[in-house]
């Protein structure tokens, strides 16, 4: 079983390399034929109108859309530093572990602070209490939630604030030290000053992990991601750095699409 | 008035609506149900608490009369008297132990015999009694019968309980025996008499070394003799004290009713006639003072007679041998000693107690209430005096909700676990609506079933030697404690579950997958995301299915045993193999046969109200758990 997805001797430089992969639910397609390969320790950004597969593309990342009954790859594959996430003898929990995951609508669980932070080392079977303190801090750190969380580590998460509780979901993904992180929409149901601070926490956040991030946001892709994928119906129209994708956009759905002329 | 208000306007309300009807129709109906409920609450009440001020009238009368004073010396005497019978236990069970191959060959001989006299009785019977009718009887009639009768003895020779202890020379020679016997013989088979004679034999032969033991037990019981008399020659005097009372109590009542309707009543004549009533039917004061103090030149005698009681007891006892054999018998002398204490310490302070006594005390009402909380008699319908103490039924009710919830919240809460987090659909689709069928079947049908299935075969189980060591077994009675709790448990078990299955299904997807995503194994997410969000929900679930189960009665009045005494905790855990009353079950056995209006009457409504107050109490700590915001 492969269990160590980090060290490859031949890793190619994009960390996550999509060859003509489709898939779809049940019998409908809501991915077809898409190659795309994302460059390690930059952020891309996928946009496409509602239901272009933009989520659909990330869940396939760290395979969670296979909590989906009926949910399958039909082609392609996908390697994340050059294995194929697809092969039957890949470790499931320790692909998840390597690839997290902040969804659209943040979802701490109905614990503490600490406890949701620690979550995914206590999966693991970390007990030292010094270790889990380490880890705890380190990762609210690096969500910029430290300081306002500091004090009242054991209080419920849920009494959070939306931006926090959002934050602290990043703490809490990142905290196992993955390589990759999927962002679906991470901003969608936060204001603006809260957008703000996610915004710049993926700068710093940039540093350390290769972050894949949907939006609807186009301003928001154009501050803060390196590349741009637009995806429609499924296909991937074009993938270009975001400010040649943004101001000279090869492909007239493009163009329309960045334009706001798109219908 | 102003025209604006009658000329309809372009948003104005047309006069009939059917959805005020509706609503109208739905809050009805939702109000009908408070105020019914109000209603019962206020009935509870109004019927209930009169029950208090009675209870201390028959207190008082209690004292008055003397009865009182009598219990002091009666109590002593019937722990005289359990004493002895514990003695007489242990003794029995020594000689019985030694000769225990004698007495279980005895029995299952005797058993075997007894099941094929059942069997074949019926047929039997028909042709004894025609063969007794002599030459009238018709021969064709006759060979029938004795057709039947040969065909019955060929099936009960067929299904016989097994003998274990005896040889199958021995059981192939009784069966030989049973079958080739005259339909007429009314004498035991020659092994079971031959048996039965081995076995007195034994017994015989044993007793002998324990001839000490037998005089001590003896002397033991005669040395009671004199109290029991001084007690029967009292419990004369004070009964009739207390029934002239109680005439003149229902006397006087007759009588404050008739002036109160003398009172209300308009017409003169009618209010004469009344009244007249009212004072024919003055009662005679019943004279209390004269055998009062006859029983009081009682009390030298009785402490002296308790004095003596206490010598006797203390030396008689001091012989009893320190150890006996055989477990059982060891463990009633056990049991014997440890009482031995608490009993001549109350013989040495009855006298005091005696010479304190005093018939002029008042009753004070908390008396009556705390008699009632913590009484630990629950005696009705006596000859003597009537207690209404709920301890008995209260600690059977908690032992038997005690049994069913450790059985049914394992079964019902791990089932929902189950079928929530890890079942197929198939077999969810199997076992939701199976658990659920459960709740269907009438109590009164798992009742039965709990009495003929599970009763029979628990304490035949319980029989086996190789489980002897079991505490409580085995089994005296086949309705207990634990019987009724198991067949609550599975009446819980539905509520348990679905309510537990519901708290789990609410638990937002969205943890689910945030935890999956997170690298978390299936049974990972469930029990460190999934159960704990689900917690309050669960524990709420086993609140109201212990709701369920201190209020059922069907299943407890049938299988519980129904014995009003506190379990003997002295056996330890065996106390739960014992019957016992409860709450609910009282109420439902009682009420139908108490007078209206009597203090027994108010006191089971009293209970009632204690139980609307407890199942009150857990379902709204429920709601609590069910209505708390998650954190
Ligand atoms: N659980 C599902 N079952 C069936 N079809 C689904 C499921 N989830 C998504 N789809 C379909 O897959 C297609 C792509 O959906 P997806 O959620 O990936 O779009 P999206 O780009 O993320 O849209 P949005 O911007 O609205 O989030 C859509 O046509 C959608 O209807
Ligand atoms: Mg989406």
């Amino acid at each position: 079983m492969v269990t160590d997805l980090t060290n490859q001797a031949a890793a190619p430089p994009a960390a996550i390399q999509i060859a003509n992969l489709s898939f779809a639910y049940h019998a409908k397609p809501a991915l077809r034929d898409i190659t795309l390969d994302l460059p390690t320790h930059q952020i891309t950004a996928l946009i496409g109108t509602s239901g272009s597969g933009k989520s659909t593309l990330l869940r396939c990342c760290n395979r969670i859309n296979e909590r989906i009954a009926g949910a399958h790859i039909t082609a392609g594959s996908i390697h994340i530093h050059g294995i194929d996430i697809n092969r039957p003898d890949i470790d499931l929990q320790e692909l998840r572990r390597r690839v997290g995951m902040v969804f659209q609508k943040y979802n701490p669980f109905p614990k503490s602070i600490f406890e949701n932070v620690v979550f995914s080392l206590r999966l693991s079977g970390v007990r030292k209490r010094s270790e889990l303190d380490e880890a705890a801090e380190r990762a609210l750190h690096a969500a910029a939630l430290w300081g306002e969380v500091k004090d009242r580590l054991d209080t419920s998460a849920l009494g959070l604030s939306g931006g926090q509780q959002q934050r602290l979901c990043i703490a809490r993904a990142i905290a196992s030290q993955p390589d990759i992180l999927l962002m679906d929409e991470p901003c969608a149901a936060l204001d603006p000053i809260a957008t703000l601070k996610i915004e710049e926490l993926l700068h710093q956040l940039k540093q350390q992990f290769t972050i894949i991030i949907a939006t609807h946001n186009m301003a928001q892709a154009t501050r803060c991601a390196d590349h741009t994928a637009f995806l429609y119906l499924g296909k991937l129209i074009e993938f270009a750095p975001t400010i040649q994708l943004f101001n000279t956009p090869h492909h007239p759905q493009t163009l329309a699409y960045v334009t706001g002329s798109f219908g | 008035m102003p025209q604006t208000d009658q000329v309809p306007h372009r948003f104005s309300k047309h006069g009939f609506s059917l959805e005020k009807a509706i609503r109208f129709f739905f809050a009805s109906n939702a109000g009908l149900t408070i105020v019914i409920l109000l209603l019962i609450i206020a009935f509870l009440l109004k019927e209930g608490l009169g029950f208090f001020p009675g209870y201390r009238r028959e207190l008082q009368v209690y004292r008055i009369a003397g009865l009182e004073f009598v219990d002091l010396s009666r109590s002593n005497l019937s722990a005289h008297e359990q004493l002895a019978s514990v003695l007489n236990r242990a003794y029995f069970a020594e000689i019985n132990g030694l000769c225990t191959r004698e007495l279980k060959r005895s029995q299952e001989a005797a058993a075997l015999f007894n099941a094929f006299s059942d069997r074949s009785s019926a047929t039997r019977e028909l042709l004894v009694s025609n063969l007794g009718a002599g030459a009238e009887a018709h021969p064709d009639l006759l060979a029938t019968l004795r057709k039947n009768h040969a065909a019955s003895i060929h099936q009960a020779l067929a299904a016989l309980p097994a003998t274990p202890h005896l040889t199958s020379a021995e059981r192939a020679d009784l069966l030989q025996s049973i079958a080739t016997r005259d339909v007429t013989a009314t004498d035991d088979p020659p092994l079971v008499a031959s048996l039965a004679q081995q076995y007195a034999a034994a017994q015989q032969q044993q007793s002998v070394p324990l001839a000490r033991l037998r005089e001590t037990i003896d002397a033991f019981e005669a040395a009671g003799a004199d109290l029991s008399v001084l007690v029967s020659d009292m419990t004369a005097t004070v009964t009739a004290t207390k029934e002239a009372i109680q005439n003149a109590d229902i006397l006087n009542k007759g009588r404050a009713s008739l002036l109160a309707a003398a009172g209300h009543a308009k017409d003169p004549a009618t209010r004469e006639r009344l009244l007249t009533d009212a004072r024919r039917s003055l009662a005679a004061n019943p004279d209390i003072d004269a055998p009062m103090q006859a029983l009081m030149l009682h009390k030298p005698v009785c402490c002296a007679a308790h004095t003596a009681l206490r010598q006797a007891c203390a030396t008689i006892l001091e012989q009893l041998p320190p150890t006996l054999s055989q477990p059982e018998a060891q463990r009633l002398l056990r049991a014997a000693r440890s009482a031995t204490g608490p009993f001549l310490a109350n013989l040495a302070n009855t006298p005091q107690r005696i010479s304190e006594w005093r018939h002029d005390q008042p009753v004070p009402l908390s008396a009556a209430i705390g008699s009632f909380l913590t009484g630990k008699d629950w005696v009705t319908g006596g000859e003597w005096q009537d207690f209404y103490g709920i301890l008995p039924l209260l600690v059977g009710s908690l032992m038997i909700s005690l049994v069913a919830l450790c059985l049914a919240i394992p079964a019902g809460v791990g089932a929902a676990i189950y079928i929530n987090q890890f079942a197929s659909l198939m077999e969810q689709a199997i076992v939701k609506p199976v658990i659920e069928f459960i709740q269907a079947v009438p109590s009164v049908v798992l009742g039965f079933i709990g009495i003929l299935v599970f009763g029979s075969v628990l304490r035949d189980i319980s029989q086996l030697d190789a489980l002897a060591w079991v505490p409580g077994f085995p089994i005296e009675e086949r309705l207990n404690i634990f019987t009724a709790g198991c067949l609550l448990a599975l009446m819980s078990i539905p509520t348990i579950f679905s309510l537990a299955e519901d708290a789990l299904n609410n638990v937002p997807a969205a943890y689910a997958e945030a935890s999956d995503a997170l690298g978390a194994s299936r049974l990972q997410t469930s029990f460190r995301v999934i159960i704990p969000a689900a917690f309050s929900g669960i524990l709420a679930a086993v609140l109201l299915g212990l709701g369920r189960v201190i209020g059922e009665t069907m299943v407890v009045l049938l299988v519980a045993g129904n014995r009003i005494k506190i379990p003997d905790f002295s056996s330890g855990i065996g106390a739960f193999l014992q019957p016992s009353h409860t709450l609910t079950g009282i109420i439902a056995q009682e009420l139908g046969e108490v007078p209206l209006g009597s203090v027994h009457y108010q006191a089971l409504f009293v209970v009632g109200i204690l139980l609307f107050a407890i199942v009150l109490g857990i379902n709204a700590t429920a709601h609590q758990f069910i209505s708390r915001p998650r954190n």
